[in-house]
């Protein structure tokens, strides 16, 4: 065995899965969003891993790894040490090593999902960890998300509003919620989810296949 | 007049720097379960557990890894060698996993940046020929950054200092100012004891049962912050 170090290891270059982001606030649905892309994917072919970020428990892991939808092998859960921006922005080692791991356990793996722990709207994700990401937020969590700003909601590279059959029961006019949304994210693109019923699913996927899978 | 600047003395701040990444800040050493378990194991007071932790485990445990692992001059078997010496003094799972995900973590940061050596440890461990405890992988990498031993083991005695009190924080049991005053008084712990002599041959020792303990019944919690 040649035990010599490399002398150039290098650098920021990266072959193996391409992974994505899903970050969004607390209860906007990003752990249903997963268990409605999962088969979404399957049915298209790809083969999936997902990392997740649990803040105070593994109940988002162990919810996936129960779900019967995936092989709970192809599931990792990251613990963010009481820090769900770091984890995924500041200091995604974690994650990075996570994900690699998968990579090599599961050497067939096309795409990586990474969820992070809820959080608030200002949290992004570093593009040392991923090549693209989304951010969910939903119609419960009150009609003006769109109006704040959040660095989440205009930097990502799609913003998902879910919960959309929840509108009338929230006093949300959901047509100026998404107009709203298209004006501060400049057009950049947007989905209108109700994971609930499936609805919007395919979009994400197209979405990602296009974007990020080149298909 | 002119100041002259030691470019080591700034390797050494980058790298020492808890905004480098290496995945430290998800770890608390047991702090966590010890300031959740106090009714059963005792009162903790941040104070104590950081002096303990430095007197009783950095010390003798993770300082001497890093000395001897710097030591070798990126002899990668040899490393890989220590790394499984710490895996069998390290008495906890919790611990164990701990300093192994953090050094695997400072060993991805390092590996894209192109440091020599970080690519090739991290192909040993995804080989299982090595494990990437923490203290090992910085005295591999700060060795090959040009950094002497000295320097490695301040730097390794500041960052588990740093990491507790910023875990600390986190967990509401000190203020970010309060945890400053508190890393000064650890500062002269580690400078107390940094220079007692290492041989080549050092055994790695610890003792803190009522963090580990701590660590062992947090390891079972399903309710936690940090990873340990």
């Amino acid at each position: 065995m040649n035990m010599q170090p490399d002398v150039s290891v290098s650098s920021s270059s990266r072959v193996g899965a391409a992974r994505v982001g899903i970050g969004g606030p607390v209860g906007s649905g990003k752990t249903a969003l997963i268990e409605r892309l999962i088969p979404a994917f399957a049915k298209r072919g790809v083969s999936l891993a997902i990392v997740t970020n649990d803040l105070v428990t593994a109940e988002d892991a162990e919810r996936i790894r129960r779900s019967g939808l995936i092989d709970p092998a192809r599931v990792s859960a990251v613990e963010a040490g009481a820090c769900p921006h770091t984890v995924i922005r500041e200091d995604p080692t974690l994650n990075i090593a996570a994900a690699d791991e998968l990579e090599a356990r599961f050497p067939d793996v096309e795409l990586i999902l990474i969820e992070s722990g809820g959080d608030n709207l200002a949290s992004t994700f570093s593009l040392d960890l991923v090549d693209w990401w989304m951010f969910v937020i939903d119609v419960a969590g009150g009609d003006d998300i769109p109006r704040k700003n959040g660095p989440g909601v205009l930097k990502c590279d799609l913003l998902v509003v879910n919960k959309t059959d929840l509108a009338p029961h929230v006093g949300v006019d959901l047509e100026q919620m998404e107009r709203d949304a298209a004006k501060a994210r400049a057009g950049r693109p947007m989905v209108l989810t109700n994971c609930r019923a499936g609805q919007g699913i395919d979009a994400i996927v197209d979405q990602i296949l296009a974007s990020v899978l080149f298909r | 007049m002119s100041i002259g600047l030691d470019s080591t003395l700034l390797v050494a701040l980058q790298h020492a720097d808890s905004q480098f990444p290496s995945g430290g800040f998800a770890f608390s050493q047991g702090l966590e379960a010890s300031s959740q378990l106090s009714a059963r194991l005792g009162p903790c007071n941040f104070d104590d557990f950081l002096e303990t932790q430095l007197r009783h485990r950095w010390a003798a445990a993770d300082r001497v890894a890093l000395a001897r692992a710097h030591r070798l001059a990126g002899d990668l078997a040899k490393l890989a060698e220590l790394d499984f010496e710490v895996e069998a003094s390290t008495f906890v799972e919790g611990l164990r996993a701990g300093s192994r995900r953090n050094g695997v973590a400072l060993l991805t940061t390092h590996s894209r940046i192109g440091t020599t050596g970080a690519g090739a440890y991290r192909a040993l461990i995804a080989e299982g020929k090595a494990l990437g405890h923490l203290a090992v992988v910085q005295g591999l990498l700060w060795r090959q950054l040009g950094l002497d031993e000295p320097t490695a083991v301040a730097m390794g005695g500041y960052q588990a200092a740093a990491s507790l009190a910023t875990a600390a924080v986190r967990l509401g049991l000190v203020g970010a100012i309060q945890s400053q005053a508190l890393l000064g008084k650890a500062l002269t712990i580690i400078a107390e004891v940094s220079p007692a002599p290492i041989a080549d041959d050092e055994p790695i020792r610890s003792f803190t049962p009522l963090a580990e303990i701590a660590v062992a019944l947090h390891g079972a919690s399903g309710q936690r912050l940090f990873s340990n």
